[in-house]
């Protein structure tokens, strides 16, 4: 009891709370205007978090990217373009209800259920955490090394259509990790002269490169191309709202588990949990037909898939330092900067602060109300913001961000080198999200793996000597064996496509 | 733009090959096989594999190397990742002398006036604002230290 009292005090400091407050305003932002991701907004947030002690730079990066996501729902609705990612699988919905003048309930149906979901998903989170934590507070480096390991494998997995792509993108993570002095031997590597990279490449220009340049790579050709005069008046938002979520609850709930879960597992986020909710709810539903009409059931249910899977990804990065998603995984940077490694361990000596992060989590979600109310009405402002404004901002801000940390004019470099190799990248299909997380897991992977070799005299096979790490060996095994398999049969798949395109 | 998977699977076997190289002389750590050289070695050579892969699927795709298929003109986005380019670089080589609040103004001028196709006033305006927050947050708040560059000389 008394830990949850500390709890309660760190997190109600009015400076926590302002952090807050500011870091969802600036989430909401971001996330309404289309194009700009809750990656980016968290990425752009890293700089100042930075700054600020471990309660609220979380806080901050919980809230930010709640609201992204939830006013990421608000140009879908209006103008039929997803403001992130995560809304994609319901924009159509949304917009056909809109055509129907039925556009302040749709808002209403997603912002009550990312509540929902978002309260749902927190609950699951602070309810296993902890058990979870408890039984991984005997693993050693062997787990950590197969844990690590099959964050990285399923993350290649889970990425896209394209597990080769995936593969390179996440080999490609690995080799930037291992940029500077290994950290089991003191082996100098890749540093090609460059003192300052002794120390390994910062994660803060990698960051900004990555989600924040090379999105605004992808944008800025686009300037001018979205109009704005369709746009219909938001009336009357939560007109009905509570009767639908009544009538779908099993819905809601159902996909707040299943967000939750798919959240948890590392490589998938909010995005394919809203798709595969979607997707689910169709198959399910009595009435499979009314869907891509501007039907409210699919909305309900992966607008609650979206927002639990944020606290979804939270359950393996806390409890083991491996990252659900992208922006857990930016969260794992930015407490490793702080001196925190997650793991078990943080549940025992820090679990005042692991309290005061649901804590904080659940007030995230409950500040959605008002602010997505805000939001919903003002959305005709920001949505007129000009590009060509906020474009050239945001790249200063990334600039002096990226700077920011080490005050050091080679990671503005850095910054730009990597942000422009994500943008060809990108718009070649290969996916970012298995790269970053291979920048945090690099070290993991390779430090357990010599520690366990270490301890056991160089022979391989004792990494299969625990149970628990004979399973998590087996289980990684299993998802390359899948990989490869895919990425074969992708090579075989092409012959008979090129067949087609050419008899027709 | 479109870059053919068989280039960019030579582009990565390529890679694979310069990292195995750079990683042999690597040493392992004492009375083992395994050492700093491991992991480099081991992800070149998956670079290598998965490369090929690429490379092979490429080449029973077939169709053109370089292939322009986006509906905005390549000379535009080659403008716009041009901008972006010089604005970091120019930031990067002007600021130890220029200063960071000059190099920010012109920086933001410039790229709004462009980007908004000719706004002038509301660039120079929009600039202005933004680079007294920025500094007053990160230079002044944060105490990151920003150059002020010949500023220097005026405002001591």
């Amino acid at each position: 009891m008394m830990e949850l009292q500390q709890s309660l005090a760190m997190v109600f400091d009015w400076q926590v709370l302002l952090v807050i407050l500011g870091a969802s305003i600036f989430g909401l932002f971001i996330g309404a205007i289309p194009g700009l991701t809750a990656t980016m907004a968290t990425a752009l947030l890293v700089p100042l978090t930075f700054f600020m002690d471990p309660l609220p730079a979380i806080g901050a990066i919980v809230s930010a990217t709640a609201m992204a996501i939830v006013a990421g729902d608000i140009p879908g609705a209006l103008l039929r373009i997803p403001g992130t990612p995560a809304s994609a699988a319901y924009t159509d919905e949304a917009y056909l209800m809109g055509r129907q003048g039925k556009v302040g309930q749709a808002l209403g149906v997603n912002l009550a259920c990312s509540v929902v979901g978002g309260v749902i998903g927190v609950a699951i989170l602070a309810f296993f955490a902890p058990l979870v934590a408890e039984f991984a507070i005997q693993f050693t480096s062997d787990e950590y090394f197969w844990l690590a390991l099959l964050g990285l494998s399923c993350a290649v997995l889970v990425s896209g259509t394209d597990p080769v792509k995936g593969a390179i993108s996440m080999l490609l993570g690995l080799l930037i990790s291992m940029v500077g002095m290994s950290s089991v031997s003191g082996q100098m590597r890749f540093i090609f002269g460059v003192p300052e990279l002794l120390n390994g490449i910062a994660i803060l220009p990698v960051l900004i490169g990555l989600f924040a340049i090379a999105e605004l790579l992808r944008r800025l050709p686009e300037i001018g191309t979205i109009s704005l005069s369709k746009m219909p008046l938001v009336k009357k938002p939560f007109e009905g709202v509570g009767g639908l979520l009544w009538k779908y609850k099993g819905g809601v709930a159902r996909s707040s588990l299943l967000g939750t879960l798919i959240g948890a597992l590392p490589g998938a986020g909010a995005d394919i949990a809203s798709w595969i909710s979607y997707a689910l709810a169709r198959k399910l539903s009595r009435t499979p037909e009314k869907f891509g009409t501007g039907h409210p059931e699919g909305l309900v249910s992966a607008s609650s898939a979206n927002n639990a899977a944020l606290s979804g990804a939270y359950i393996p990065a806390l409890v083991f330092g491996i990252p659900g998603d992208t922006i857990t995984a930016i969260i794992i940077g930015v407490l490793m900067m702080k001196g925190i490694t997650p793991g078990p361990d943080v549940f025992t000596t820090d679990a005042v602060l692991v309290n005061a992060i649901f804590i904080v989590f659940i007030l995230a979600n409950i500040l959605l109300i008002p602010l997505g109310l805000l939001a919903i009405r003002s959305a005709r402002h920001i949505l007129s913001v000009p590009h060509g404004v906020l474009y050239p901002l945001i790249l200063l801000f990334c600039i002096v961000g990226a700077y920011a940390a080490n005050n050091s004019m080679l990671d503005i470099w850095i910054m730009l080198i990597l942000g422009l190799f994500a943008y060809v990248m990108v718009e070649h299909n290969f996916p970012i999200g298995p790269m970053i997380l291979a920048v945090i897991l690099g070290p993991v992977v390779e430090g357990n793996f010599l520690r366990s070799m270490i301890k056991a005299n160089g022979d391989l096979l004792m990494l299969f000597d625990r149970p628990i790490a004979a399973t998590l060996g087996t289980l990684a095994v299993l998802v390359w064996v899948a990989i490869i398999a895919s990425a074969l049969m992708s090579a075989a798949r092409s012959r008979p496509n090129v067949a087609n395109k050419e008899n027709t | 733009m479109r870059i053919h998977d068989f280039i960019l699977g030579l582009l990565t076997v390529l890679l694979g090959t310069i990292t195995v190289w750079l990683s042999k002389d690597f040493p392992s750590l004492p009375r083992q096989d395994y050492g700093a050289g491991t992991f480099p070695t081991l992800v070149a050579v998956l670079l290598i594999a998965m490369g090929l892969i690429l490379c092979l699927r490429g080449w029973i795709q077939k169709g053109p190397l370089i292939v322009w298929q986006d509906a905005i003109p390549i000379g535009h986005v080659l403008f716009c990742i041009m901008a972006v380019v010089a604005a970091v670089a120019g930031y990067i080589l002007l600021t130890p002398t220029l200063g960071f609040p000059i190099v920010s103004l012109i920086m933001l001028t410039v790229l709004i006036g462009v980007f908004t196709k000719g706004r002038w006033w509301l660039a120079i305006s929009v600039a202005t604002v933004a680079t007294l927050i920025i500094w007053l947050t990160f230079a002044e708040l944060l105490l990151v230290p920003l150059s002020l560059g010949i500023l220097e000389e005026v405002i001591y």
